[in-house]
């Protein structure tokens, strides 16, 4: 653990004279950034479940202190809001840093990666279920179809990874309006019930068709490679050493970091607007001349798009896809994610989907009760904290100071 | 008429008396609470294990072996098991979303979904693995070339029975008058001095008995149980219940029939009908959901200010 705390104290001093935010704020984001990393490594790295248990007990206490005194929040929200560049810079370094802190725990990677791809998926549905309150139980199918459209495309064309993304993402947007068209009549439970049968319909197809590879899935998709280097090789710098994960880790980063500032430029657009003005009244929304169809739609494929990149990645991470890793079931968890987290708040969003990706694998010394854990946790949160880990915060108008 | 079409037909009655059975709950649970209770099919599933496990355990240590009454006892066991636990359930879980938004109280009872289904997994003996289940009635006549299983005959008659006791129940009595005053507005009945919770009570144990008597069919009929059987009946009862229109109950039965006769005619006519089955039944919801956005017979919602 000793580089973590070497490397990025060093730019949270230039960064407080240029941006001229006081010292406390920077103490703060520094404490916090760094605090939370390492507890993050610790659970990652913990084999004994009493240590895990302590972590989340902690992350817990976090919690509740920060309800029952909201000026702490107040004042951690406003120290992040002075102190941005010291915040950004020193959050980068960690997340770059991160793989070799974790000392090259290959597991430890791919549970941070698979939470990452989570978190886009997350972040992709919420622009309708936080932002404009429309049920979509389809981001997984558009994952899904992401998934498969590039890895068929590199399988049995063999393009390349980059070329795949893009296309990956065109399908599954198109599918993404057309599952869009419905919501202009259907809505609430029945509009979540035409995408549950889209869900269903796409699941099946992969099953059934011959070239898909059927319930056996496509096997044998090949490792991207960037200015010549492969993937699947391990990375070195200075001497330190990180697995082939790695890679992938960096990649899940800028798709994550894509994602972010997306959900950032949405939010704080006049389409996030009109979103959360669909979410509130749809009528008033319609009497202040917001195009609601148009709006609706648009959210539809914006989760496809996001959640086609993410299959992407996971179809040429993990080299094998097959009808089981998009069920209908993978699209509550993403929903579940979000609802955990906080409707309409990305940072919430993102804890959610770290949180729900995270517990299932470290909890594996309960074996077989696991998912039984997991889901009596979802509904007990639900019914103690229905606006999730971190709701949504008032929108600041006039700019930030 | 072609013995292979009347078999056709009669799978497609058959399977429209399951489907109708599992629908019907989510029907009235919308009717009356306002709510999509998503663990339906699984609650259900839960009486065919009961069933199994206490007839098991009756005609080991109570009943004679080869006993007929064992099934029957197991059989009412779990429809009044299946029944208590729905009302359980309400009052576990559902009470505690009676003012949250729709969205929650889905994911909520999807997630309770999968508990029901971990705990039949994990408290049955070897329960991740399918498990015979026999059938209700045995033998089979045939009829101009036919063959009418006594199982399906009594599928039909129960299903027609019990749906059409329950419309009359819900028109006719008392009870059923309460139930339809707090489905209207819980308050007022309150101000009659309703009990809106103990008829939400009555609602669960009403809807979970003959959801518990649907699965036991469907397993019955499948010869096979698993514990995630729950997922699908329960998707596709939800599905008959909503193109149907929800809350209404001859919508259930039109919805259920609408989806078992795309199944069997796709299962009949297609080569590999089979694996296809679920795409057809499950597209067939979205075009139905896309012309008549509030079911076939649902009352069409008008936005009010």
């Amino acid at each position: 653990m000793n580089p973590e705390t070497a490397t990025p104290r060093a730019p949270g001093a230039p960064a407080a004279a240029a941006r001229g935010g006081r010292l406390p704020d920077h103490l703060i984001v520094a404490a916090i950034e760094l605090v939370g990393a390492w507890l993050l490594a610790v659970f990652l790295l913990s084999r004994t479940t009493w240590l895990i248990v302590l972590v989340l007990a902690l992350f817990g206490a976090a919690l509740v202190v920060m309800r029952l005194r909201p000026a702490i929040e107040e004042r951690i929200v406003a120290a992040f809001g002075r102190a941005r560049i010291t915040a950004l810079v020193l959050g980068g370094a960690i997340v770059l840093a991160y793989p070799f802190l974790l000392g090259g725990n290959s597991y430890a990677i791919h549970i941070l990666i698979i939470g990452q791809l989570y978190a886009v998926l997350a972040l992709a549905l919420n622009f309708q279920l936080g932002s404009a309150n429309i049920p979509n139980f389809a981001t997984g199918a558009s994952y899904g179809i992401g998934a498969y459209t590039s890895a068929l495309l590199a399988v049995t064309f063999g393009v390349s990874f980059w070329l795949t993304l893009p296309a990956a993402a065109a399908v599954a947007t198109f599918f993404g309006f057309v599952i869009g068209f419905p919501s202009m009549r259907t809505r609430d439970t029945y509009l979540a019930l035409v995408t549950i049968a889209f869900a269903v319909v796409v699941h099946q197809l992969m099953n059934n068709f011959e070239w898909t590879g059927g319930p056996n899935g496509l096997v044998g998709i090949p490792a991207p490679s960037l200015f010549g280097h492969s993937f699947n090789s391990p990375i070195e710098i200075f001497g330190y050493r990180a697995p082939g994960q790695a890679n992938f880790y960096y990649l899940a980063v800028a798709l994550m970091v894509l994602s972010i500032v997306s959900a950032r430029r949405l939010h704080d657009s006049r389409v996030g607007l009109a979103w959360n003005a669909l979410r509130e009244d749809e009528l008033a929304a319609r009497c202040q001349g917001i195009n609601v169809v148009w709006f609706k739609m648009l959210a539809f494929g914006v989760d496809a798009f996001l959640a086609a990149f993410a299959g992407t990645v996971y179809a040429f991470y993990v080299g094998y896809i097959s009808p089981d890793n998009f069920t209908f079931l993978v699209s509550v968890t993403i929903m579940t994610m979000v609802i955990v987290g906080g409707m309409d708040n990305a940072f919430g969003v993102i804890v959610g989907a770290f949180l729900l990706t995270m517990l299932p694998e470290k909890l594996r010394v309960f074996n077989d009760y696991r998912l039984l854990f997991v889901s009596a946790l979802v509904i007990l949160f639900l019914i103690l904290r229905p606006q999730g880990l971190f709701p949504q915060r008032l929108r600041v108008y006039g700019g930030r100071k | 008429m072609d013995p292979f079409i009347a078999q056709q037909l009669l799978n497609w009655l058959v399977l429209s008396s399951i489907y109708a059975l599992i629908a019907l709950g989510f029907s009235l649970l919308f009717g009356v609470l306002d709510v999509i209770h998503f663990s339906h099919g699984d609650i259900s599933m839960v009486a065919s294990f009961v069933a199994l496990g206490s007839m098991q355990y009756l005609l080991a240590s109570v009943l004679p072996p080869g006993s007929g009454l064992a099934l029957l006892l197991a059989c009412l066991l779990a429809i009044v098991a299946t029944g208590l636990l729905g009302i359980v359930i309400d009052w576990l879980v559902i009470r505690r979303f009676r003012h949250a938004p729709a969205m929650m109280v889905l994911v909520a009872t999807v997630a309770l979904g999968a508990v029901v289904r971990e705990l039949i997994r994990t408290l049955y003996p070897q329960g991740s693995n399918p498990k015979p289940f026999p059938a209700l009635i045995e033998g089979s006549t045939w009829i101009g070339g036919v063959v009418v299983t006594s199982l399906g005959v009594f599928i039909i008659v129960t299903a027609i029975v019990l749906v059409s006791g329950v419309a009359l129940l819900l028109r006719y009595t008392m009870l059923g008058a309460r139930i339809r005053a707090v489905a209207e507005d819980r308050d007022v009945a309150r101000l009659m001095a309703i009990r809106p919770n103990r008829i939400f009570a009555i609602t669960f144990f009403i809807a979970s008995a003959v959801g518990a008597v649907g699965a036991m069919f469907y397993a019955s009929y499948a010869g096979v149980v698993r514990f995630d059987f729950g997922v699908q009946l329960g998707l596709i009862g939800f599905s008959a219940a909503a193109i149907g229109g929800l809350g209404s109950m001859p919508g259930a039965v039109l919805g259920s029939m609408l989806i078992a006769g795309i199944e069997t005619l796709v299962q009949a006519t297609l080569a590999d009908g089979a694996s296809y089955r679920l795409v057809f039944g499950f597209v067939a919801v979205i075009l139905v959901l896309v012309l008549r956005p509030s079911g076939i017979l649902g009352k069409p919602v008008f936005v009010k200010v």
